[in-house]
Parts: structure tokens; C-alpha cells; sequence
């Protein structure tokens, strides 16, 4: 067995607005019932990664309360675990807050026991068994190995994604996709390291620029020839949540079966912390199609298109399309909400009306009362 | 809430349940699923740990190695803390032999071992297969205020069904002055509940002196307490108010699991108070998905399910698909079932990972409660 450790990089995380300002993407709700980093932790479990470290920017609060002790996703409890780490330095200095100077003050790179590191994101949603991936990693010969997919909608999605470009499989060039051309290779931010390489990494980071990211350095060995950069294609499926207009979309893209059964796999399993919530209850008036709808949900008016997360109550005579709802949101009587989306713990009992479009979603943020 | 080990449970879970039918096959009673996400056995440990009992025995012997595997170190229900210990009992040899359960006394009989170990001043004896929501501690209050030698929790039924029951007949303070098994002419309406606070004590002389007698059934209900009310130990009756039912038929577990479904809130599972709930496994499921021509009304679902027909007052849990075009009503879909399309089902139990086959009609204008197995 090759020994691995995983490394779940959150510093580099774009902003969902309103929804990360308090938390770090990681920590979003998705689907009514995951937080979006469940799909990297679930990925390193399934494949067998039991020693995780998940290198936190920000927000460490709203993080730990939904790992936990992190044994959902751990296989052996002692043997393996998944620890949140923070730069301290960093929150001082905001600037020099990287993901290298998480791992130079943390990890004991040295005196760890492991032959390859995992480094992969959160917002690149996908069911990814790392372990082919090592093997052509392994048979490649290169020290470091990005997995990259082949997308044909690189001019809607994938904003200020990396952009590769290869020969055969050698990653030659890494820019920034610009949604110039619908076909691209799309880096997903998930390198597979050698303990060399990471050692490298962390030295070479601090003399070229304190302020560089492991993404950074990598795209520097890449462009500047410095290294051999071994290119590993994905073949899944791929959610990018780069902004709010992907997290919006890709949500109610998931309604859709054949979407769906493309990003969750049967032996596949997205492990995520439950909440000891009842079943969803439905009222005798209830209205609901196409939806998710979480545990400890109360549904008592019309709910079309939507996600609806835990604890949510839609008292009767309330109307909801195209929504999203977060954990715990009261929506009173008469309501009728179109293209909304609501954080935590809101309440829209007095306002009748809230109506956005598909291009301009109403935000309400974190437990509103209107 | 009572924080220390002055009080352990021992629950009993070890009957067949055969009225259950096939829903027992290979399923201990107490593992059977309920309300969509629970198992039956869910609602006593949960109980127990809303009351901070922290030493809970289950006893099994019926298809215990699933039942074992669920409760396994009591961590669903928090009872893996520092203070606990969560052990299921099964039959097991020992210098004097190796003997199956012969009755609920003879349970915790072969394992005073394990009560002495914790060395308690009360035992709560609770059964594996009742559906209610409580906190002990009233009850053990009430017990160790009136010095009680035992207390038993009862519930007034409908005068008309007392002689269905167990019936405790009480003297003004409530003492129980008399038990009557089943009786024809009932003393009163409190109904036993088969949820117990004894003294360990006593408890322990009683039990000795019961394994000893041969023509013994070695029962709660018919030896050790009219054994104690001949000896006129002192036995006080608590008065429970509130939801409980036995779920032992399976027209009773289908009316039960309505309750919910018809959102009667007697049973409140949707409170947000967190030490007032109810424990289970969670699954790894994806999201609950209701479909574009899907459609349902007074019902519960749980994460997993897939509804694409038609609902009304069904239990839907985890895993379950309804295909499109079924019209099912009153029916409790247990785990992993697959209604393809076009079925038509009403008043059913679906067993757990049954297919009911596309354009089936099951059951459609009958009242009585069937089970697909």
C-alpha cells in the first residue's frame, strides 16, 4: 500500500459573496445537506486516505462545527485523522496567510511518514478515487502530477480557472481561462506531490515569493520550465464552484437525474455530519416538485424547483420557486418567493413577496428577519 | 437530570415478535424500522440517554447479531462517553451452565454479574419495543421519595380495552394494591407500561429467589411482581401522560407509524431542543429528491428517498424509490423498497428491499392493514 497523506488546501477559495463571509467556502451548504468540502474529505476516504490535514484560511469556527472529530470520514480512529490547521502568523498578516506557510508552520513534513502527498481544494466538486491517479503519477516519474479535465463549456463556467496546455502529457502552460473558448483543458487544483517535491515546494515558496500559494509555485514550475509537471486527465464529473452564479446553477442543475447520478456514484458514498434530524414532514396541502428537501423539514405550501435544507418550515400558503433555502429558515404564511436564495436561520414571514431572476438570485443573509 | 450511575437501565430486546410476521424473519422486534428513519429500539435508548442514565444492557436473543451491530458501542445515542457503558447481553455459557433468556426476570437474572459490576441503587427495566418519549427521571424521583420497592409506570386506557392490560389497581396515594394479568373485570384503568424502577436490592433477592423455583415463568408481569405485592413490598404506580404505544402487530406498528405521518404531533419528533430528541443512524444518503410529477401530501420522507408518484399518509425511508404514475396511501415503505410504476398500494407495510412490481394493485379498498414481505 503506498502510504499517502491528503491535504484538503482551503486558502485558496473564491468568494460566494454574502455566503463566505463568515465561513470559508468549505463550509457551505450544498444540496440542503452537505457542506462542500464533504466531496474532497469523502474522495480521500473512499480512497483510502486516512491522514488528512485541511489547511484553513479562515473561518475555523463554522469548519470545525461540521467535521467535528472528523471521524465520518476517517477509516481507523486512531490510526487515521483529519486535523484543521491555521497559520497564526498569518492572521496578523493577512497577506503572507498561504497555504505554504500553513504547511511550514503545522506539518512535519520531515518527520512524517508518507511517500505522496494529495492536495486537493473544495471547490471543485467530483467523486475522485485517488488511487489510479497515484498509480500514473507513480508511472509518470514526475515529481508532481495535476489532475486537469477536458470541459466544452470553458467559455460559461470555470472563470479565472487554471488553463492548461499539453504535450501529451506534460503540462507546458497554465493561464487563466478567460471564457474565451468553449473547449479547454481546466486545472482542478488537485496535485499529487512526492515528499520531495513538497519539501521543495515549501523551500522554493519562501525564496521566490512569501506571498505564493502551492498553486502558484506549481503554475511558476510550469510556465518558467522549472519542473516536469505530469498531466493526469479526470474523466468524471466535474461541479466547479468558482463564484455565486456556479453555485446557484450547478444547485438546480442537480435536480436534474442524469446530472445527478453523474457527480454522486452508487459505490461512491459523500459522507457529511447529520444533525439527529426527524424525517421531511409534509402538510395535507403540501406542493412539492423537483426539489430537495433535508431532514427535519417542515413543508406545508408550494415548493417548485427548489433545495431545501434541514429544519427549514414552509408554513402553509407560502410559495416557493427556484429557491434555495438554507438550514433552519422560517417562511410564513402567504410568502411567495421566486429566485431566492437565504442563509441560515432567516425568517420571511412579513414580506409577502421576494421576487429575483436566474441571472440576479436575492441574497438574504445569515438569520434575516423580514 | 440525574448525572451519575446511581441509576443503570436494562432493556429487554430479545423477543421474537412473531405477530410481526415477516418483518422478524431475520430482524430482532426491537430493529424493526419506524417512522421512516428509526428503528423501534431507537426511542427507549434515546430515552435513556435524555435522562442521563449513562449505563444501559440491552438484552437480546433473537437474531441478536444485527441487533448487536446496530447498538454496538451506544454511540448513536451518545452512550460512548467517559461514563458510559453500553453492552448488549446476550445468552452466554458460565460455570454454571449455558441457559437461553427463559423469560424477562430470567434475563436480568443471568446477568446480576453485570448490575453488580455497576453497582446501582435503581434498575430501570424498560422494554425494546415501545414507541413513547420521556425522561426517566420524574419517575425515579417518585420512586426514591415514596421508598418505593418497585414503581410501574402506568398509562389510563379506555376502560372498555382494560382487559387487554396488565391493570394495577391503586390505593389513594397510588400504591399499587392489587395487579391484575389480562382481567375480565378490571380494578381500574392505569395500565402497566412494562417500564419498571426497582430498587437493585430487592430487585436481586427477588431474582434469586425466582431462578429457584421451578414452576416459575420467570416473568416480570406474572412472578416477581405479584411475588413482591404478596410480600407486601411497597409498589407505586407513576402515572405517565403522554403518547406510548406497544408496537407488537403489525396493525398497531402501521397505526403508530400514521400517527407521525398525520403530523398528530402526540409523538413531537420535530422538537429543536436537542436533548429532547431522538437518536438513530444516520445513512449516507444522497438528498431526498421529489420529483417533477411527484406529489405528496401528509406524509414523512427521509434523506435517500426517491418520490416520483403520487403520496398520501405513506412513511417513505431511506432508499426507497416510488416510480411515476404509483398512487400509494397509508402505506409505510421500510428501507430500500422499489415501487415501480403504475403500482397502486394502500393500507401496507412494505417490507425492507421489496420490489412491488409495475402496475400491481395491492390491498386497494381494504381496510385491513397488509404486509408486503
Amino acid at each position: 500500500m503506498r502510504r499517502v497523506i491528503g491535504i484538503c488546501d482551503l486558502h485558496n477559495e473564491p468568494s460566494l459573496g454574502g455566503l463566505t463571509e463568515k465561513r470559508p467556502l468549505g463550509a457551505v451548504t450544498f444540496l440542503g445537506r452537505y457542506g462542500l468540502i464533504d466531496f474532497t474529505l469523502s474522495n480521500f476516504s473512499n480512497s483510502h486516505i486516512d491522514r488528512v490535514y485541511v489547511l484553513v484560511k479562515k473561518g475555523i469556527v463554522a469548519l470545525r462545527r461540521h467535521i467535528g472529530s472528523g471521524s465520518i470520514w476517517t477509516n481507523n480512529t486512531r490510526l487515521g485523522f483529519i486535523e484543521l490547521l491555521i497559520n497564526e502568523k498569518g492572521l496578523r498578516h493577512p497577506a503572507f496567510n498561504t497555504d505554504i506557510n500553513n504547511i511550514k508552520d503545522n506539518v512535519p513534513v520531515d518527520e512524517l511518514d508518507f511517500d505522496y502527498a494529495v492536495i486537493a481544494p473544495s471547490y471543485y466538486l467530483s467523486s475522485m478515487d485517488f488511487r489510479p491517479i497515484i498509480e500514473k503519477h507513480i508511472a509518470s516519474g514526475a515529481e508532481i502530477s495535476s489532475v486537469y479535465v477536458h470541459v466544452d463549456n470553458a467559455d460559461s463556467d470555470y472563470l479565472r480557472a487554471d488553463k492548461y496546455k499539453l504535450n501529451d502529457d506534460k503540462v507546458v502552460k497554465s493561464s487563466l481561462n478567460l471564457l474565451k473558448s468553449k473547449e479547454a483543458d481546466i486545472s482542478l487544483d488537485t496535485y499529487i506531490v512526492s515528499k520531495k517535491a513538497l519539501r521543495k515546494i515549501i523551500s522554493d515558496g519562501t525564496k521566490v515569493s512569501e506571498l505564493f500559494s502551492i498553486k502558484d509555485m506549481i503554475n511558476y514550475y510550469i510556465n518558467e520550465a522549472l519542473m516536469e509537471v505530469n498531466g493526469v486527465k479526470f474523466e468524471g464529473y466535474v461541479v466547479p464552484i468558482l463564484n455565486l452564479r456556479n453555485y446557484v446553477n450547478h444547485s438546480f442543475d442537480l435536480l436534474n437525474y442524469h446530472i445527478r447520478s453523474q457527480l454522486f456514484l452508487e459505490d461512491w458514498p459523500i459522507y457529511t455530519t447529520t444533525h439527529n434530524t426527524p424525517p421531511a414532514l409534509y402538510g395535507k396541502d403540501a406542493d412539492v416538485q423537483n426539489s430537495f428537501v433535508a431532514n427535519g423539514a417542515i413543508i406545508k405550501g408550494k415548493v417548485h424547483n427548489c433545495i431545501i435544507s434541514r429544519d427549514v418550515v414552509v408554513e402553509k400558503g407560502a410559495e416557493l420557486k427556484n429557491c434555495i433555502i438554507f438550514t433552519q429558515t422560517q417562511i410564513g404564511k402567504d410568502t411567495k418567493l421566486e429566485y431566492v436564495l437565504s442563509d441560515k436561520n432567516a425568517s420571511i414571514k412579513e414580506v409577502k413577496r421576494i421576487t429575483g431572476t436566474p441571472d440576479d438570485v436575492v441574497y438574504i443573509k445569515v438569520g434575516v428577519k423580514v | 437530570m440525574l448525572n451519575n450511575n446511581k441509576v443503570i437501565a436494562m432493556i429487554l430486546a430479545g423477543g421474537k415478535g412473531t405477530r410481526l410476521e415477516a418483518l422478524t424473519k431475520k430482524t430482532a422486534k426491537p430493529a424493526v424500522s419506524f417512522a421512516a428513519k428509526y428503528r423501534i429500539i431507537d426511542f427507549p435508548l434515546s430515552n435513556c440517554a435524555n435522562s442521563g442514565i449513562n449505563v444501559v444492557g440491552v438484552l437480546t436473543q433473537y437474531e441478536s447479531t444485527e441487533l448487536d451491530s446496530y447498538i454496538g458501542n451506544g454511540e448513536k445515542w451518545g452512550l460512548n462517553g467517559v461514563h458510559c457503558l453500553m453492552n448488549t447481553l446476550a445468552p452466554r455459557q458460565t460455570e454454571e451452565g449455558a441457559n437461553w433468556y427463559k423469560g424477562t426476570a430470567d434475563a436480568i437474572a443471568q446477568n446480576i454479574d453485570f448490575i453488580d459490576n455497576a453497582n446501582p441503587e435503581f434498575v430501570v427495566i424498560l422494554s425494546g419495543d415501545h414507541i413513547y418519549k420521556t425522561s426517566y427521571a420524574d419517575m425515579i424521583r417518585l420512586h426514591e421519595t415514596s421508598k418505593a420497592d418497585v414503581t410501574i409506570s402506568v398509562i389510563e386506557v379506555d376502560p372498555k380495552e382494560a382487559s387487554r392490560f396488565g391493570i394495577m389497581a391503586v390505593d389513594k396515594n397510588d400504591r399499587i394494591v392489587e395487579f391484575q394479568e389480562k382481567p375480565k373485570v378490571p380494578k381500574s384503568n392505569l395500565a402497566s407500561m412494562g417500564v419498571y424502577v426497582f430498587s437493585w436490592k430487592t430487585l436481586r433477592k427477588y431474582l434469586k429467589r425466582d431462578s429457584k423455583d421451578e414452576k416459575s415463568e420467570h416473568d416480570f408481569g406474572k412472578n416477581i411482581i405479584p411475588a413482591m405485592l404478596e410480600d407486601k413490598c411497597k409498589l407505586m404506580a407513576y402515572r405517565f401522560k403522554g403518547y406510548w404505544r406497544d408496537v407488537g402487530t403489525l396493525s398497531s406498528l402501521h397505526e403508530a407509524n400514521m400517527d407521525i405521518a398525520l403530523d398528530k404531533m402526540e409523538l413531537n419528533l420535530y422538537e429543536q431542543d436537542t436533548g429532547n430528541r431522538i437518536y438513530t443512524q444516520d445513512t449516507y444518503s444522497v438528498p431526498q429528491y421529489i420529483g417533477k410529477q411527484g406529489h405528496i401530501t401528509r406524509s414523512i420522507a427521509n434523506q435517500g428517498a426517491i418520490v416520483l408518484g403520487d403520496v398520501d399518509s405513506c412513511v417513505i425511508s431511506t432508499g426507497v424509490t416510488i416510480e411515476s404514475t404509483c398512487k400509494l396511501t397509508r402505506c409505510v415503505v421500510m428501507e430500500n423498497a422499489h415501487i415501480k410504476k403504475g403500482a397502486r398500494i394502500h393500507n401496507a407495510i412494505i417490507a425492507p428491499g421489496v420490489t412491488v412490481e409495475g402496475d400491481a394493485k395491492i390491498n386497494v379498498g381494504n381496510d385491513e392493514v397488509v404486509l408486503i414481505a
